[in-house]
């Protein structure tokens, strides 16, 4: 096994975490020799497939979220996506620090640059601009929040490190909030019906439909 | 072809987004179809068990802070058997400092704001999430124990609701081919022992293959021969009837297995085979157009939570269309609501024979309560549709409970109001417990205002139906 000590600054990181997820998944996809403080309740930090794949995707996410945030702050012209594109910053910025302490904790390398995906998407965003920019970069948002939803979800229902759900469910309510807020900034620029849920969103970036 | 568009000027951006979706990365691989266990079976089943007091504990405190469980039926109200009383009074506990009336008085937005959703109307988790699958009831587990000497006890979770809260137990059966004869279940619960001597000359040929067929154990999920299984030993399997007990309801449940992918996928209460000849789309969300189709899907993706991979390599059973998916089409077809006699034939209360507080009901039901817009009387209290209550205006959506995560329902079906206080719990997740928990629910979901009188009206006027 894994010897993991975790050094102070991650463990007041983690407490500051609620302690929802106690309970392991289903045991069936633990993954063979997990260090277990009773059956079926994996160790502290003891991290399945599942876990391991959800930092990656869930960092190279959230890389991207904060680089196109800054991006949007020196090019975009309405405050409508500078207002937003600067809540994606300060949010996911604040979520990057926690996955990090969790990573280092499970000792789950993190990727460090964009991924194939939001490069080319990066590409794209440097050479537009003007209304083209703002679409582009909001349209990438609702795509990328409604599959950051998506492997949170997921997470939450096949992970099995408790700190590492808890991060995905303290999370998700934020990112879907962020979603509705694309979906009606998207649908101010695009002049289209709102595209968003009956739940209105919460925070300050939200657009008056 | 997609070096080929990055090469592309940058002329739509918004169209370039489009063409890099499409190569783009997806989700996990594992987001949609089920994984294989990684574990031998004794190794899951040691670790279940030593969970499974505290998957337990978790639900219970979870079901205990939002319904008052207590015993206090209402005096006199049975349910159609004549051998369970009927649960009374609101069960959904309020949040601190609020009353049902000051509740209502506020808007949708107020409400979400200031986090006052009764936790009880909010969608209620299965005991174990991300197992979910198949739990059946203590009553059934024994009877099938005795009857069959088959095991429906899963060893990593439990029923987790009151006995109070659930259907009479076995269920009367009203057939609508022999309205003179009433319950013809004899007091029993219907197996593949007793079915049919007790059937024998009631039912004909055809309806008797199909109810052999109803009552056949087939694989299922966690009830099967392989390691990926719940239950102690390889099992026989699960029968249609073990939920839909009598063709109606042991109030068993489910995770929905196939609108939505393992992660999002949320409970659900079996719902009353009573009446089904009646109605034109079947299942809360799943809309299929025939009972047929329903029958068919239920063994082939519905008994594998929704995965046909999963389902081959446990002995699916695909049951032949045109011969036994018909057959036990036609037998399901003719079980009938239980009567009632206060019921006039185009659903409507008798005054002659109804109570003053009964027909004040009908009204509300009929008028400022706007029930009937989608329980239509005339055709059974349904409206063959779907509609989507749009609760999430009232509560903030993503939160996780029990590793449930809240999510807006979306539409649901209309589910038929006859023979109602028959098949407690309510809602298609089983989330209100009584009669007078759905007033409340539908008072705040459609903003109706009722006052205290007219909802004890439409609660008795519901018992009528
Ligand atoms: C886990 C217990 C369970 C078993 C076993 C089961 N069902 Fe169901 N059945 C349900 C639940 C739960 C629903 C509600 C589905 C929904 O709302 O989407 C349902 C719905 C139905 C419906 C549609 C009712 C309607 O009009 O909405 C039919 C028909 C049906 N089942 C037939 C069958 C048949 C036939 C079998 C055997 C092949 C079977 N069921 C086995 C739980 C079960
Ligand atoms: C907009 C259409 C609509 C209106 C109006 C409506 N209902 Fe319903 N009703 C539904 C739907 C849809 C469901 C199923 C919801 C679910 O399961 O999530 C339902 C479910 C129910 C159930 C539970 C049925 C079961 O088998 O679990 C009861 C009881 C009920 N309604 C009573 C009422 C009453 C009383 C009113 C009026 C105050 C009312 N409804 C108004 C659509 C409606």
């Amino acid at each position: 096994m894994r010897c993991i000590i975790a050094a102070a600054p991650i463990a007041a990181v983690l407490l500051s975490l609620p302690a929802a997820a106690q309970q392991a998944g289903n045991p069936a996809a633990m993954a063979p020799g997990t260090a277990q403080t009773s059956p079926g309740t994996p160790a502290p930090h003891e991290m399945n497939q599942q876990d391991r794949l959800f930092i990656e995707l869930a960092t190279a996410g959230g890389l991207a979220e904060v680089d196109f945030g800054t991006l949007v702050g020196k090019k975009a012209g309405s405050n409508a996506v500078k207002g937003f594109a600067a809540r994606m910053v300060e949010d996911h910025a604040k979520a990057n620090q926690k996955l990090e302490a969790l990573a280092k904790a499970g000792q789950v390398p993190q990727p460090k640059d964009l991924d194939a995906e939001h490069k080319d998407l990066r590409g794209q965003l440097d050479k537009a601009s003007g209304a083209d920019f703002e679409r582009l970069y909001i349209l990438g948002q609702i795509r990328d929040h409604q599959k950051t939803a998506q492997l949170l979800e997921w997470e939450i229902g096949s992970g099995q490190d408790p700190a590492l759900k808890d991060f995905a469910m303290e999370t998700l309510p934020t990112v879907l909030d962020h979603l509705r807020a694309a979906q009606g900034i998207a649908s101010q620029l695009t002049g289209q019906a709102s595209l968003a849920t009956a739940a209105p969103v919460s925070g300050a970036a939200t657009p008056k439909p | 072809m997609s070096g080929f568009l990055k090469r592309l000027p940058m002329a739509a951006g918004v169209a370039m987004l489009f063409s890099v979706g499409a190569t783009a990365d997806p989700l996990p691989p594992d987001a949609t179809y089920r994984p294989l266990p990684t574990l031998p079976f004794s190794t899951v089943k040691a670790a279940d068990e030593a969970q499974k007091a505290q998957v337990l504990q978790r639900q219970q405190t979870l079901l205990t802070e939002r319904y008052d469980t207590a015993d206090h039926p209402i005096p006199n109200v049975m349910m159609s058997g004549g051998r369970k009383p009927v649960q009374a009074g609101v069960r959904v506990k309020l949040p601190a400092g609020v009353t049902w009336d000051s509740l209502a008085a506020l808007s949708p937005d107020q409400i979400r704001e200031r986090d006052l959703l009764p936790a009880g109307f909010m969608p209620l988790p299965h005991v174990k999430q991300p197992t979910g699958g198949q739990v059946f009831p203590n009553q059934q587990i024994e009877q099938m124990r005795t009857l069959e000497s088959r095991n429906l006890q899963r060893f990593d979770v439990d029923f987790d609701l009151q006995d109070r809260f659930t259907p009479e137990f076995p269920p009367p059966i009203f057939l609508t081919t022999h309205p003179e004869l009433g319950d013809v279940s004899r007091g029993q619960v219907l197996s593949i022992r007793n079915f049919y001597e007790t059937m024998n000359g009631i039912i004909t040929p055809v309806q008797m293959e199909g109810l052999r067929l109803l009552l056949t154990p087939f694989p299922q999920e966690e009830f099967n021969q392989t390691e990926d299984r719940k239950s102690a030993e390889p099992s026989m399997g699960v029968a249609c009837l073990d939920c839909h007990a009598n063709f109606h309801t042991n109030a068993a449940f489910h995770l929905t297995p196939d609108v939505r992918p393992q992660s999002a996928r949320f409970r659900l209460d079996t719902t009353s085979l009573r009446g089904l000849f009646n109605q034109q789309i079947h299942g809360s969300k799943r809309s299929l157009r025939s009972v047929e189709d329903f029958t068919e899907f239920e063994q082939r993706t519905a008994y594998f939570n929704g995965d046909h991979v999963s389902a081959t390599r446990k002995g699916v059973n695909l049951p032949d269309r045109p011969n036994q998916v018909a057959m036990m089409a036609q037998m399901q077809n003719i079980i009938d609501f239980p009567p009632a006699p206060k019921l006039d034939p185009m659903g409507r209360l008798d005054p002659s024979k109804a109570t003053e507080q009964e027909l004040a009901g009908e009204r509300v039901f009929m008028g400022k309560g706007r029930c009937a817009e989608c329980h239509t009387p005339q055709t059974a209290f349904m409206d063959n549709n779907m509609h989507d209550l749009k609760l999430e205006r009232f509560y903030k959506i993503g939160k996780t409970v029990n590793d449930l995560v809240m999510l807006p329902d979306g539409p649901i079906k209309t589910f038929t109001l006859r023979g109602i206080k028959d098949s407690p719990p309510y809602l298609h997740d089983g989330r209100l417990m009584t009669l007078a928990d759905t007033v409340e629910f539908f008072n705040l979901v459609l903003g109706v205002k009722l006052t205290q009188e007219e909802k004890d009206a439409l609660v008795a006027y519901m018992l009528t139906l």
